[in-house]
């Protein structure tokens, strides 16, 4: 009985059209579902690596600190001497503000350089390294406390104070 | 009944039907797509988060260790010598944890000048305490700086502490003689000199001299020259020498008498010429001095003829105690109290 509907199956000419259509739409839904799927994990891993490079930035820029060890000022400038006492390498100093209760300059900042007075060539401190610049194109009045801001590559600000 | 039979129904028509099977295919593969993405976004941003927080746990412990760290800087002491600034200090580390000192900065506030030592590396466990005196002191060169300046200093850690001196100390008993006076000898600068035959009394070998502590005089006249600092603290008053100074030498004899010779300060020019005449020596504060020994005879009237040095001669070969016994005033006039200092700790060797 089964045998002789599974010969009537195979070999009616009933409904091929049907199933034909079937099988086309279903390879073709399969087809697009794995382009979608590829397309989707495209995004999910671009936006993953996005993703990690930000918390990666966050990280790097926590693990930052620069430490002021003299600020002085004369008639040629401001020196400020620092030490990167973080726990990261290629700590730059982007940008550094001079500022008092009433206004803020960027000055003009020479290139970073070593204690010795040689230019540092990476223009970076690496850790427990040690350097300094010269701000020049300022105008401070002696006896005056001013503060000097510095913004590293990363993003961390470090702020200290000294007197004209 | 009925219920079951459209129940029945349907679900055959559901499953006999073709209509709408490749959209469920469809859905099924767009709901395992969806939970494989979120499931691998959330994952990932899990495990961000985590770097973070370590991270931030990790800032917090150096945090933490940096107000923890605890050196401290006494009994600071300044000398001057030429255009180099030497800082004499205790640290002792009294927290718990371990430092690392990587610079001193010296400021001299009377020049508005300034100047650095680096790097240091003094490496120091918790509760270690590190003398920097004597030639372990740490200098600073700052031109024209003078032992009247007003000094200032500081350290700087590898974690980023600035450590300032907590007490300028006056004497420490390493720099001076058994801390039994105002000044130290520099037992390292002791040297002695071949006194010339005949006028202008000239000393050799000129500039350096012999090592004092062991002589060869090849029976000729010999001088001395020790260093002397002041250290006067806190006034930091000048001392000065008048001719009444002395360095002497007892030689023990073969014999029931003992030998002494007496030599008296004299003045000295930078060719290494004895003066004829005398003119007080002053000490400064904490600036070391060259002060040379030449005389048989007391030079508050100069040279007065006679013997002018003292004999070598009658000396047995051998061991000798030195005392420079140091007569003058201290202070500034007006006002400029006698003082006397004796320095017994240092010994000789007569060769011939």
């Amino acid at each position: 009985m089964d045998s002789r509907k599974m010969r009537r199956l195979l070999h009616g000419r009933r409904a091929v059209s049907a199933v034909i259509s079937n099988v086309i739409l279903m390879g073709a839904v399969i087809a697009v579902s794995f382009v979608v799927l590829v397309w989707a994990r495209n995004q999910s891993s671009a936006y993953n690596n996005q993703y990690g490079n930000a918390v990666s930035a966050d990280i790097s820029s926590l693990q930052e600190r620069l430490t002021f060890e003299y600020v002085f000022h004369n008639r040629t400038g401001v020196y400020v001497y620092l030490m990167n006492s973080g726990t990261v390498n290629n700590v730059t100093v982007k940008t550094v503000y001079i500022e008092n209760a009433t206004w803020t300059v960027i000055p003009t900042k020479s290139n970073l350089k070593h204690f010795n007075g040689t230019n540092i060539a990476d223009q970076d401190l690496d850790t427990t390294e040690q350097g300094y610049f010269v701000l020049s194109s300022l105008t401070l009045k002696a006896g005056t406390s001013y503060s000097v801001l510095i913004i590293t590559g990363r993003g961390s600000s470090f702020e200290n104070t000294f007197v004209a | 009944m009925k219920t079951l039979l459209w129940l029945r129904k349907s679900v055959e028509k559901l499953v006999g039907s073709s209509k709408g099977f490749s959209s469920v295919v469809g859905t099924v593969f767009m709901v395992l797509v969806v939970m494989l993405l979120s499931t691998g976004v959330f994952l990932w941003t899990l495990s961000q988060n985590t770097l973070y927080n370590q991270a931030v746990m990790q800032k917090n412990q150096t945090e933490l260790d940096r107000l923890n760290e605890k050196v401290t800087a006494s009994n600071v002491n300044y000398t001057v010598a030429g255009n180099l600034v030497s800082v004499q200090v205790a640290l002792q580390n009294q927290g718990p944890l371990s430092a690392q000192i990587v610079s001193l900065w010296v400021i001299d506030a009377t020049l508005n000048k300034y100047n650095f030592s680096s790097p240091l590396n003094i490496n120091m466990k918790p509760g270690n305490t590190t003398t920097l005196t004597g030639a372990n002191a740490i200098k600073v060169k700052i031109i024209g700086a003078l032992w009247s300046d007003q000094l200032s200093s500081w350290f700087v850690t590898a974690r980023g502490n600035v450590v300032p001196p907590q007490s300028v100390g006056g004497l420490t008993v390493a720099q001076v003689s058994a801390g039994i006076g105002s000044v130290s000898m520099d037992f390292s600068s002791f040297f002695y000199y071949n006194v010339s035959i005949t006028a202008p009394w000239a000393l050799s070998p000129w500039l350096n001299g012999g090592n004092g502590y062991n002589i060869n005089s090849k029976g000729g006249d010999v001088a001395f020259k020790v260093r002397l600092t002041n250290f006067d603290y806190p006034q930091k008053r000048d001392i000065t020498l008048s001719s009444h100074s002395i360095f002497w030498a007892l030689f023990p004899s073969g014999g029931t008498q003992q030998r002494g010779a007496p030599w008296f300060i004299v003045n000295v020019n930078n060719s290494g010429i004895i003066a004829n005449t005398f003119k007080n020596v002053t000490l400064p504060y904490g600036a070391p001095t060259d002060i040379f020994f030449a005389s048989a005879n007391d030079m508050s009237a100069g040279f007065t003829g006679g013997q002018k040095f003292p004999s070598m001669g009658g000396v047995i070969p051998g061991a000798a105690l030195v005392t420079i016994a140091l007569i003058g005033q201290i202070g500034t006039p007006p006002g400029t109290p006698p003082y006397g200092q004796n320095l017994p700790f240092a010994a000789i060797y007569v060769n011939s």
